[in-house]
């Protein structure tokens, strides 16, 4: 008997704890994260208001593909090794560089230790991310770490068009290509400077002969 | 309204006719669309219980969701499973709908407001509501699925079962008010909390708590929604409607949620009397009818999104363990009550006043506990403090 009274006031008491857990919530805030109005790009912005643990994604995580323009060399692997051809790169000849990172010390390839030589550079450098599988290859291959997976995830448009990523802009496309046609127009001219100037010693030369 | 048809030209009985058409289409349409707004209300309220938004994107902070979900639903085909019972599966959401639209005849929205005021209302109300466990036993069966032939029949045992302590509860408000009527019960109750029938008597307050907890499970609401049970029972037994039967089933069950709160507030809380002052304003004691039935209403969500369901013999044994032995004992209690304070009306008040006290009190514990609770959850999850407890 003592039981059934047990039962009973359990029952009441629990059910007044209960209520009032699920009533206070009603006014804390709430944890929605409301998407297209709220940029989810960073978790700082979301960390700011947000109550609970927030780990966001993991270092290695292989999200949308960052290029880092500074760091090309335009060597087209990352494009070869590419299994479903979602990377498109047009390279032109430029200033032969070494490449430096920021605080100045140069860049190696990953692969051959040797300093890294820039003779190339992209005037088109696009990628797919609506084809993209993410499977990291491109990654891998490259010598100098330029293409990488960043871990945004993000990337609703409005269009396929606006999926393509497009790391060249007109601007340095053409800076890019006056640059090219003027290194060939030196080239050229050294190239001719000096066939001119081994028919003069040809001509020399014959002239001592004769 | 009659005497208004009559005047333009119309012979009695087509006018009687008429008027009767208008007002019952009247009815049914604020029953569509309180089960309809009561479904969105579910939701945010829902929502907010847990930290969510709820449905916030269809009109003005989510207002017309219920438009866009009831339009969808009747778009949608409307599937009869093969090896179905079809004439019982087709007529099976009607007698749900019937069970709670019926009410309506006797639903009390205010002083004066009542399409009729029988002289058997509140019997009148408990039978027509037993309708449901037709249409769900119906819709349980036919649908040739034995999810649904097992949501029927626990549906129907459990109807059957709680149908028992409510009935029995509903006698003491019908001992102290001495009639049947709806209006007759509202009438004999004032406009102070302390004249409304729950604070009448010590028994009247078990009566109102036993009610209540009966009628959450004659509507199917958790945690009683065994019919329904998602976890074991994919749906019950509307698991094979879709389309617009489904809707039907989707708002009578809604419905139910606002004849619960009506009934409970005409009942127990004092309808929609006002101060003798006041008498007379029609509308003010519809509104205040209205804002009663939200708190219960309010009150019977927030049940839903705190307890867990009951398992089907705890579901049973509180029925027939607990709540009948209390029911009786309510009803011969208040019998023995009434006797022994029959010409000392100043005990009677002076108990009532105590008793609203008795609610008071518990309220204000309520609230400190609540506010224990916000600071508590106010505490971010990953900080040293949310450690301690």
């Amino acid at each position: 008997m003592g039981a059934y009274f047990q039962n009973i006031k359990d029952g009441f008491t629990t059910a007044f704890e209960g209520m009032s857990i699920s009533f206070a919530t009603m006014f804390v805030r709430k944890e929605t994260v409301q998407y297209p109005e709220v940029d989810i790009s960073s978790n700082a912005t979301i960390a700011e208001k947000y109550k609970g643990s927030l780990m966001g994604m993991p270092e290695n995580y292989r999200g949308i593909l960052d290029v880092d323009l500074s760091l090309c060399t335009a060597c087209q692997i990352c494009q070869k090794a590419c299994p479903i051809d979602c990377i498109v790169i047009d390279n032109i000849k430029c200033d032969k560089t070494k490449l430096s990172d920021g605080d100045g010390s140069p860049v190696l390839n990953r692969f051959t230790q040797k300093e890294a030589l820039k003779t190339r550079t992209v005037t088109r450098f696009d990628i797919n991310a609506a084809k993209c599988m993410y499977c990291g290859l491109c990654e891998k291959a490259c010598p100098t770490s330029a293409i990488r997976h960043t871990n945004q995830f993000e990337m609703n448009r409005e269009s396929q068009e606006e999926l393509i990523l497009r790391f060249v802009s007109d601007d340095v496309k053409a800076t890019a290509e006056k640059r090219a046609s003027e290194i060939e127009a030196e080239a050229a001219a050294k190239k001719a400077a000096k066939a001119k100037k081994a028919q003069e010693e040809k001509a020399k030369e014959k002239g001592a002969e004769e | 309204m009659d005497a208004t048809l009559i005047s333009i030209g119309l012979d009695p009985l087509t006018a009687k006719i008429t008027s009767m058409v208008i007002i019952s289409v009247i009815v049914l349409l604020a029953f569509v669309t309180i089960g309809g707004i009561l479904t969105l209300v579910e939701r945010r309220i829902s929502g907010f219980m847990q930290s969510r938004l709820g449905p916030n994107r269809v009109g003005p902070q989510g207002a017309l969701q219920w438009v866009a979900d009831g339009v969808k639903l009747i778009l949608k085909e409307d599937l009869i499973p093969e090896g179905a019972d079809r004439k019982l599966f087709r007529i099976a959401p009607y007698f749900c709908l019937v069970g709670i639209f019926g009410t309506m005849v006797v639903f009390p929205w205010g002083k004066g407001v009542i399409v009729a005021d029988l002289n058997v209302g509140l019997f009148y109300f408990i039978s027509i509501t037993a309708l449901v466990v037709f249409g769900v036993l119906m819709a349980g069966w036919s649908s040739n699925n034995k999810w649904s032939l097992l949501g029927g029949m626990r549906a129907a045992a459990q109807i059957v079962s709680y149908e028992i302590p409510v009935g029995m509860s509903l006698l003491v408000p019908i001992l102290i008010s001495g009639t049947l009527s709806m209006g007759g019960i509202m009438a004999s109750q004032g406009w102070l909390p302390w004249e409304w029938m729950v604070f009448k008597s010590p028994f009247a307050v078990l009566s109102f708590i036993i009610f209540f907890i009966g009628s959450l499970a004659e509507a199917n609401r958790t945690p009683f929604d065994l019919p329904e049970a998602e976890s074991e029972l994919v749906s019950g037994y509307c698991t094979e409607y879709s389309g617009f039967r489904y809707a039907v089933f989707f708002l009578s069950e809604w419905a139910n949620l606002f004849v619960l709160g009506g009934l409970t507030t005409s009942v127990f809380l004092g309808g929609g009397n006002l101060p003798g002052a006041l008498e007379g304003f029609t509308i003010l004691s519809v509104l205040v009818y209205l804002a009663k039935v939200a708190v219960v209403i309010f009150v019977v969500i927030w049940l839903r999104w705190t307890l867990p369901r009951f398992r089907i013999d705890q579901l049973m044994s509180l029925s027939w363990k607990y709540l009948l032995p209390g029911a009786f004992i309510a009803f011969l209690g208040q019998a023995a009550y009434m006797l022994l304070t029959q010409h000392t009306p100043i005990v009677q008040s002076i108990i009532a006043v105590l008793m609203f006290l008795v609610f008071v009190f518990v309220l204000i514990r309520f609230g400190l506990k609540v506010r224990v609770s916000i600071n508590e959850q106010r505490i971010p999850v990953n900080s040293p403090a949310s450690n301690v407890s």
